[in-house]
């Protein structure tokens, strides 16, 4: 059985992954929406990132299953527990982070080299944090209109998303993705697998290194992050549609207005009778 | 000062986040929102997060965003969970506001500001009046029913029943750590920075224990799982029948979805006529 095998998991075994990445990180992400942040001057301290958990897991473990495990725990925990959810625009933040933490965890081939963990930890906070800087900045200029008209909008919009980019990807990234990788993913190390039934990964056995694939499917991926946070935002033939309505003007609001008021009487008169029959039969 | 500060941390402790978190999910099921359905109550979530994107209209957006505080206010959410919900519209928008205002701009910058900060605000309160409103049995069901992956469902029951165990897994991990331990004195203003360091180094630790029993936990709720034939009956289709039985649309949920209704063509009316 020494074949040089890749690290794959059953099926079973990416559930579980899913599961345990899912729980933590779920954890953290429910415990930084609810700390508050304080500022010293410009500089914000914010607790912004645990993404240490699923970088950390996924370096370990099968990394696809570790960065959707990510993506979905942040969503539920964070966004649908609190009632957060943002509707189409979570989407763009589920495949950031799903992207940032495969790529980060595909770079590790031996989880005990500490400084390939460490450039690969920072690559993945990087990465995310950078798609989401572009795609906020995208979100601004389409949201509002006349976005170069109004007097020093543009500017300021730059200025603070590039420096709560820089502030995340030095504060946060080194602080709190960094540091915990390091110290967690060696000591971690053949200790975590067996608790899931599975044998470490070596250098034989790793997925293989980032390929022309892994890439293009990232891009493809981010197009559609930045797709649906624009499309949340903006879009132009809804507009028009809604310029056209806005211009056939009060007879089709009255219209409405009437029917809604018929609707409404309908609805109340068949609940009334549905009800006394209740009753009757009662 | 030192008083303030200490009044906040005292309310700031993990068992106050736990118990503010279970009332959000299950705290309030015997309210109007609670009851009604939740494929209606989706349908209903889905046109206020999508249409006010669209809409530049201030009055219009202004009818939207009554109409969804009064169903925040019905669906009874926890006062944290809209503390949060100020502080995100906050940042969002007053934020770039006065960053504007550094920058050489003046009031005019305020309405399209105040435009977005509309179209924010309702489409976070309507999630919250959908997402918190619900009972998350009820709400994963309806997420089914529209045909969402089974594990974003399963994702959402697990969440809830294991969220409470984790936290108090966590706290019971960090107080060990602290009992054991022998943290620095903060008295003068360094010695508080690394104070502070001290701590956060303590939770970061405390992840290394809680992701090994997790791993544990993880593999018995799968194992769990599979002995029940979970991955077979997710696809299933008579399975999810069974699992869907339940939902049933009343005249309460079609009042609701007529009043709304009636509500935002109200404000149509107004922000054509004005």
């Amino acid at each position: 059985m020494e074949q040089t095998r890749r690290q794959t998991a059953s099926q079973s075994q990416k559930l579980m992954i899913f599961v345990l990445t899912m729980a933590l990180y779920g954890l953290a992400t429910l415990f930084t929406e609810l700390i508050p942040k304080f500022q010293v001057g410009i500089v914000e301290f914010s607790v912004e990132y645990f993404l240490f958990i699923p970088l950390t897991l996924a370096m370990l473990f099968d990394p696809m299953s570790a960065a959707l495990g990510a993506a979905t725990g942040e969503l539920v925990f964070s966004e649908i527990m609190l009632g957060q959810f943002g509707g189409l625009g979570e989407l763009e933040k589920f495949l950031t982070v799903t992207i940032g933490v495969y790529i980060a965890g595909r770079m590790v081939k031996n989880p005990k080299n500490r400084k390939m963990v460490g450039i690969a930890a920072m690559t993945g906070v990087v990465l995310q944090l950078l798609m989401g800087t572009i795609v906020d900045i995208m979100k601004v200029q389409f949201a509002v209109e006349d976005f170069e008209a109004v007097a020093g909008l543009p500017e300021s919009v730059f200025a603070t998303e590039g420096f709560a980019f820089l502030n995340d990807a030095l504060f946060s990234g080194i602080l709190f993705c960094l540091l915990p990788t390091l110290y967690l993913v060696p000591m971690l190390y053949g200790k975590i697998e067996p608790l899931l039934g599975m044998s470490p990964r070596t250098e034989k056995t790793w997925m293989g290194g980032i390929s022309g694939k892994v890439v293009l499917g990232s891009v493809v991926a981010f197009a559609a992050a930045a797709g649906a946070e624009l499309l949340a935002t903006s879009g132009t033939s809804l507009i028009d549609w809604e310029a056209d309505w806005a211009e056939s003007g009060t007879a089709m609001a009255v219209g409405m207005t009437v029917a809604a008021a018929v609707a409404v009487i309908i609805i109340a008169v068949l609940r009334k009778t549905a009800g006394s029959m209740k009753e009757e039969r009662a | 000062m030192k008083k303030l500060s200490e009044n906040i941390m005292d309310k700031f402790t993990i068992d106050f986040l736990r118990t503010q978190v279970l009332k959000n999910a299950y705290g309030n099921d015997d309210t109007v929102i609670a009851s009604l359905d939740p494929r209606i109550l989706l349908v209903w979530y889905l046109f206020f997060a999508i249409v006010p994107w669209f809409v530049q209209d201030v009055y219009f957006l202004m009818g939207c965003f009554l109409l969804v505080m009064v169903t925040t206010r019905l669906a009874r959410v926890a006062g944290l969970v809209l503390f949060l919900f100020g502080l995100g519209v906050f940042s969002q928008t007053g934020y770039l506001f006065l960053a504007s205002l550094l920058f050489g701009g003046n009031l005019s910058t305020a309405v399209p500001l105040l435009v977005l900060t509309l179209k924010v605000a309702t489409v976070s309160l309507a999630s919250v009046t959908v997402f918190s409103g619900l009972d998350p049995d009820r709400l994963s069901n309806g997420l089914m029913w529209y045909g969402c992956p089974e594990r974003l469902s399963f994702s959402i029951s697990y969440a809830y029943r294991v969220l409470p165990m984790l936290m108090e897994e966590f706290q019971n991990i960090l107080l060990a750590y602290r009992m054991r331990g022998n943290p620095p004195p903060h008295d003068t203003v360094p010695q508080k920075i690394r104070y502070l360091c001290y701590q956060v180094k303590i939770i970061m630790q405390a992840f290394y224990p809680l992701m090994l029993n997790t791993a544990k936990r993880s593999r018995t709720t799968v194992e769990a799982l599979e002995i029940k034939g979970y991955r077979y009956a997710a696809v299933n289709k008579d399975v999810k029948k069974m699992k869907l039985a339940a939902l049933r649309v009343t005249y309460n949920d079609l009042m609701f979805l007529a009043v709304s209704f009636l509500w935002v063509a109200v404000s149509a009316l107004v922000s054509s006529i004005m």
